[in-house]
């Protein structure tokens, strides 16, 4: 039997990938165990997880990434495959414009919102709830980049068009087919959007701060400032949150990878 | 009246014309092929029948009734696709059940429906498999099962074997057939494949350059071509440029050796013409009272069954198919060769 060889490079290369990525991590769980002077403690975490402003702010932009989830989803699935479908030339124009909030800064795009509805005929900065719908505009805007690529990825890795006639061949309605058979084939890459989508929401500071909502960005940079142990073990917590998204997505993805394309009879 | 009619059909796009007053009346129960190159317009033509496409002009009528403004969903019309479109998300029973389920039918009747399916082509021990768990022939089978589960009014096949490997397309076009003949559904068969349509069709509709050329059995299409387009496009044929002797005897010249055809020459008297006769209508020799022309031998294909020899008559190549058998002499390449014909066995272009 032969024995295995292992490449000492590649061994090198990703232990010093691992210590690139964990020793930080390492460093900020550290810290922020030593919020008590001489014993490792969770008392940070402690500390965080009591604050009312913290649970309010972390629940407020939890609420507001699932609606952006939601309106985001159920505008570029129907716009994306429509283009798929009837507009496949529109695609390089669709590209240029899904990548404007790379380009215009977050700031800029701010001050274009608050100018054009804090005044008639579109004041929606006059009460919270109009606020919320102004802010969560500008998160599906935001996100938009995240959301449509991962939609875009999806609709490439099926044969959007033929699956389409094959099911209005077989008496679906446009409902149907996107309920029955374009819907499911994008799982993954609606999950995987909806993600990248929700954790774009919940870091966002620059809306929220200016739009004055209470989410959970501007929190944390106010915390910052006064507080030493209590960011550290925020940003443990979102890590840790960030990796029970990417273990849901596992797990909704999980089933028929290992099923392989046969060839032949 | 015909079961399905396709009504002076005339589709372009963006000012190119795809398909050019395309007519055809298909009885029930009839297996039609549309045989033609790439680019000649079938798939679009199948397309305006399934309401995929809508024609520029023309009519669509099924069973009497117009369908060519009727959305694809509202038709009743199964097709089955060259990347078979199987839905990946679906086992092979929620593939076939599908349209069924559609329909509003009932559960058990879906059921019992997708098992007499299954049935039908062979793999009841498949049902829960996913299409990625199957081979491409297996997937096709599946796709012709989910298509004609819904009963369909016609069958609208797209290449449906041109994914596949050689042998596979031979058994799976059997099993079509066969399927179709036991149902007894009106089928519209789209192929690029002349074999394939020679042999499974009852009418075949020839295409180039979104026209018909010809439609015909298959028999009618390979022996009695129409155009210079059948002719060539449908098997193999020799044409050679021919010089008018007697008009009224039909009698012709290849440089310096004569034919005689079984054709009158006045409608084609001031036209160029041209002889054509199919290879495998040659017989190696002399025969005294055929048709007779010598020549080099300059290529010799070992093709299996039949051996193909291409001969240099007077400055222009001849293929004569000769069937193989262990004591064939196989002519060598440069010595001279002599085939003979029926008058019967060749016409004027």
């Amino acid at each position: 039997m032969k024995e295995k060889k292992y490449n000492l490079w590649a061994i090198f290369w990703a232990t010093l990938a691992l210590l690139y990525f964990f020793v930080p991590l390492y460093g900020t769980f550290d810290f922020s165990l030593r919020m008590e002077k001489g014993r490792l403690s969770f008392l940070a975490y402690q500390s965080v997880l009591s604050d009312p402003n913290f649970l309010a702010s972390f629940r407020y932009s939890a609420i507001m990434g699932i609606i952006t989830v939601i309106i985001s989803v159920l505008i570029f699935l129907p716009t994306i495959y429509w283009m798929y479908l009837r507009l496949p030339q529109a695609r390089p124009i669709v590209e240029i414009i899904t990548i404007l909030p790379f380009i215009i800064p977050v700031i800029v795009y701010v001050f274009g919102l608050i100018r054009t509805f804090s005044g008639p005929p579109f004041q929606l900065t006059v009460t919270p709830f109009k606020t919320d719908i102004l802010i969560t505009a500008g998160y599906v805007m935001v996100s938009m980049p995240y959301m449509y690529r991962a939609i875009d990825i999806g609709m490439r890795s099926i044969d959007v068009r033929t699956l389409t006639e094959a099911a209005q061949s077989l008496g679906s309605n446009w409902i149907q087919i996107l309920a029955n058979v374009i819907v499911p084939n994008l799982r993954i890459a609606i999950l995987s959007g909806a993600l990248i989508c929700f954790a774009t929401v919940i870091g966002e500071l620059i809306l929220g701060d200016f739009l004055v909502r209470p989410a959970l960005g501007p929190y944390m940079v106010e915390a910052g400032r006064d507080q030493a142990y209590q960011p550290a073990a925020m940003a443990m917590l979102a890590w840790g949150l960030t990796w029970i998204c990417l273990g849901l997505l596992q797990y909704f993805s999980r089933g028929r990878a290992s099923a392989q394309q046969l060839t032949g009879r | 009246m015909d079961y399905l009619e396709l009504t002076h059909i005339h589709k372009s796009f963006t000012g190119t014309s795809a398909v050019h007053d395309f007519n055809l009346s298909a009885k029930q129960g009839e297996f039609i092929s549309f045989l033609g190159p790439s680019g000649c317009g079938k798939t679009t033509t199948l397309r305006m029948i399934a309401g995929f496409e809508l024609p520029t002009s023309g009519n669509v009528t099924l069973d009497g009734k117009d369908l060519t403004l009727v959305p694809p969903n509202k038709r009743n019309v199964g097709m089955v696709f060259q990347s078979y479109a199987l839905f990946p998300n679906m086992t092979v029973e929620d593939n076939i059940g599908y349209g069924l389920r559609m329909a509003g039918k009932q559960k058990a009747d879906v059921n019992q429906r997708v098992k007499e399916m299954l049935a039908l082509i062979h793999m009841d021990d498949y049902a829960g498999r996913y299409p990625s768990q199957m081979s491409g022939g297996q997937q096709q089978r599946v796709a012709l099962a989910r298509a004609i589960a819904i009963r369909p009014r016609v069958l609208l096949l797209d290449e449906p074997l041109s994914a596949l490997d050689a042998k596979i397309r031979v058994e799976l076009r059997q099993e079509i057939r066969r399927i179709q003949q036991q149902l007894g559904i009106t089928t519209i068969y789209v192929t690029h494949d002349q074999e394939e349509a020679l042999s499974i069709s009852d009418r075949i509709v020839v295409m180039n350059e979104g026209k018909v050329e010809q439609i015909g059995t298959s028999s009618e299409i390979y022996n009695f071509p129409k155009t210079e387009f059948v002719a060539n496009f449908v098997g193999q044929l020799n044409l050679l440029p021919v010089e008018i002797i007697n008009l009224a005897d039909g009698l012709v010249k290849i440089g310096g050796q004569l034919v005689k055809t079984n054709q009158t020459l006045e409608r084609m008297n001031g036209h160029a013409i041209r002889l054509a006769v199919r290879p495998e209508e040659l017989n190696p020799g002399h025969q005294s009272d055929k048709n007779n022309l010598s020549g080099k031998v300059s290529t010799v294909t070992y093709l299996g069954a039949i051996v193909r020899v291409r001969v240099d008559v007077e400055g222009r190549p001849v293929s004569i198919d000769i069937f193989n058998e262990r004591k064939l002499q196989i002519p060598k390449v440069g010595e001279m060769f002599e085939v003979n014909f029926d008058a019967d066995a060749c016409w004027l272009i």
